[in-house]
């Protein structure tokens, strides 16, 4: 009876080893094989004059903690905007904004919640605490996505990523999927630098981790949302938010943050066989202050990026271009510079207003914006200015737009062409060479 | 809409809140109806929404899903006093925790960052890996090792089909919470082995 037992169970066990064979192997070759980094389709003869470079404020709400935008370029030619904004970083109220630019009349729309904490628990069926960074991408097929960290217990190193998708260019939103990165309880594994395609569909989303480990990531994600395969772009615990700048089908450059000790330089490597294998690490000669860096490659090759190029704070934010692939960077533009402008709230609220109305003409009330940025960038009856959080994209027209965080306050938006860029260059000819 | 997958990722909490409740005292001298009735009301309790969503999904924010060997262990568990479930494998149920404790102490480190190497890669399918794993579940069929063979085949049978969110296996083979019982289970037999020479 015993020896029966045995054999039914041996019969048994083997049966499901035979069908778990088989199911690996259906798995195994339905998973799409390596393709090609696909390329952007930038207008190269674009020569659209625009009155030089155009500043205005994305987010109007005031006495709000704001940060981290991202731009994506919808099917006519508008632009969505997406932030994080609530009473502070990491609060329960904090939501996911969105507004949409009119390229013809150059004016951001009305800003609209997109997703907030509640919805996107409900969604996950998974308790959520706070959510943050949303970072869009439009797929080969046409859909929307918006990435956004979602973290369910302890602070952003605890985050894990959560995708929403959109059919009709962000007006309305899929329910709430979570993308599984880790095994540690799928925890940390963040987002924030740009999405890119690959040339079967699949996307390419840069993440990073930085629980005990400080490393970029590479995600592959398919048309419906599964992980195809992931890879190491860094190790150890210095190199956060990676940006991937593609400079050919089998090519690519990787910038990072620098999280470690001095000295603070943007971080680099780099793959020429689609991301199969990078370089070790190395030191590019930017200065980083351990803050966030966004880029682009321009249609001749040039990559144009926009940082905090300093060692310390985030008062300074600036355009640097390279012509050799990261080796060598000249200072195109400096955005903002309120370096050693650490002073009491009310010199500092009076210096927020006058530069608000430098940014954005249309502002009616700038004491208002002063008096937001007090609320989020003053402690102990001393204010200092901030900056950060780029994200540059280049449009199909040619067109160059930037978004970054303006004192934790508002989202600033900049607009430039290339040919506004040219004369930048041709006028700073002799500008540092870092 | 709920989905495939929080259906069986919630499904796999309550179970696993429901097992929890073996570790009440006094339990053990509930009659075996009280206790299959104990265990199935806080199943259904911990799947009732409270505040919008159920009491499982709270504990799944920060446990994730549990993967299947944890839910084969903990099935037994439950089963285990009215079907007497694991009484011929004892032996195959600490080897199989001593190599979820060896594959732990592997894969956690190092997926933490503590070296280049991902190991966890592997679980979005990487042939050779998945090739030596069942081969691992074959020659622990041929040993007679049916608890290993079974956890590693409906493993995989379950990250083939799609069972849970997550596209990676090792998240079906194990979950840190099964590493740490693992452990503990590990190091406590040991210490026994020795108190007791």
């Amino acid at each position: 009876m015993i020896l029966r037992k045995v054999d039914v169970r041996h019969g048994l066990v083997l049966c499901a080893l035979l069908l778990a064979v088989v199911a690996a192997a259906f798995k195994i070759t339905n998973r799409p094989p390596l393709a090609l980094f696909q390329m952007p389709d930038i207008d190269k003869q674009s020569s659209k004059i625009l009155p030089g470079m155009q500043s205005q404020f994305v987010s109007h709400t005031q006495n709000i903690h704001t940060h981290a935008a991202s731009l994506v370029e919808l099917s006519d030619g508008r632009i969505r905007a997406f932030w994080f904004a609530g009473s502070r970083e990491g609060a329960s109220d904090v939501e996911i904004r969105s507004a949409v630019l009119d390229p013809v009349s150059n004016r951001w729309g009305a800003e609209q919640s997109i997703v907030n904490r509640v919805d996107t628990q409900r969604s996950l069926l998974r308790y959520v605490k706070k959510i943050g960074n949303p970072v869009a991408h439009r797929a080969t097929n046409g859909k929307l996505w918006l990435f956004y960290v979602t973290v369910s217990m302890g602070g952003w190193a605890g985050s894990s990523i959560t995708a929403i998708t959109s059919t009709d260019e962000g007006v309305s939103w899929s329910a709430a999927k979570r993308l599984i990165t880790s095994p540690f309880i799928n925890i940390s594994t963040l987002v924030k630098g740009t999405p890119f395609n690959y040339s079967d569909g699949s996307i390419g989303l840069p993440v990073y981790h930085e629980f005990i480990g400080k490393f970029g990531e590479l995600l592959r994600i398919s048309e419906t949302g599964a992980i195809i395969d992931k890879i190491r772009l860094s190790s150890g615990k210095y190199g956060l938010q990676p940006v991937m700048l593609i400079t050919s089908s089998q090519q690519a450059i990787v910038l990072m943050r620098h999280s470690g000790v001095s000295p603070k330089r943007v971080i680099i490597t780099t793959t020429g066989d689609v991301g199969k294998h990078w370089s070790p690490t190395a030191l590019t000669t930017l200065a980083n202050p351990d803050a966030a860096i966004s880029g682009v490659v321009l249609p001749d090759g040039r990559i144009l990026i926009a940082l905090n190029d300093t060692e310390q704070g985030r008062e300074v934010m600036s355009l640097v271009i390279s012509s050799d692939a990261g080796i060598t960077w000249k200072n195109a533009y400096q955005l903002e510079d309120q370096r050693g402008s650490l002073m009491d709230p009310a010199g500092y609220g009076k210096i927020v207003a006058e530069l608000a109305m430098v940014t954005d003409e249309r502002v009616t009330d700038p004491a208002d914006y002063g008096k937001s940025a007090r609320r989020t960038k003053c402690e102990d009856q001393k204010c200092g200015f901030e900056f950060s959080y780029p994200y540059l994209i280049q449009t199909r027209n040619g067109d160059l737009h930037l978004v970054y965080t303006w004192n934790r306050s508002f989202i600033k938006h900049l607009r430039f062409t290339p040919s506004w860029l040219k004369s930048q260059l041709e006028r700073s000819a002799d500008a540092q060479l870092y | 809409m709920l989905n495939f997958t929080d259906l069986t990722g919630l499904t796999s909490v309550a179970v696993a809140i429901s097992a929890a409740c073996l570790l009440l005292p006094g339990i053990a001298g509930f009659t075996r109806i009280q206790r299959t009735t104990l265990l199935a009301v806080v199943f259904v309790l911990a799947l009732i929404p409270l505040g919008g969503i159920p009491l499982a999904a709270y504990v799944r924010g920060v446990s994730g899903d549990l993967s299947i060997t944890m839910l084969v262990l903990l099935c037994c568990a439950l089963l285990m006093p009215s079907l007497g479930c694991n009484t011929e494998d004892i032996k195959a149920r600490y080897v199989l925790l001593t190599l979820i404790a060896l594959v732990a102490l592997m894969l956690y480190p190092l997926a933490l960052g503590f070296t280049s190497f991902d190991p966890y890669r592997l679980g979005y399918g990487d042939t050779w890996f998945i090739a030596a794993l069942l081969l691992i579940a074959l020659s622990a069929w041929a040993f007679k090792y049916y608890l290993i063979a079974s956890c590693i085949a409906m493993a995989t049978i379950a990250w083939a089909g799609g069972w849970y969110e997550s596209d990676n296996l090792w998240d079906y083979l194990l979950d840190p919470w099964l590493a740490i019982y693992a452990l503990f289970s590990i190091t406590l037999r040991v210490a026994r082995i020795f108190s007791n020479k």
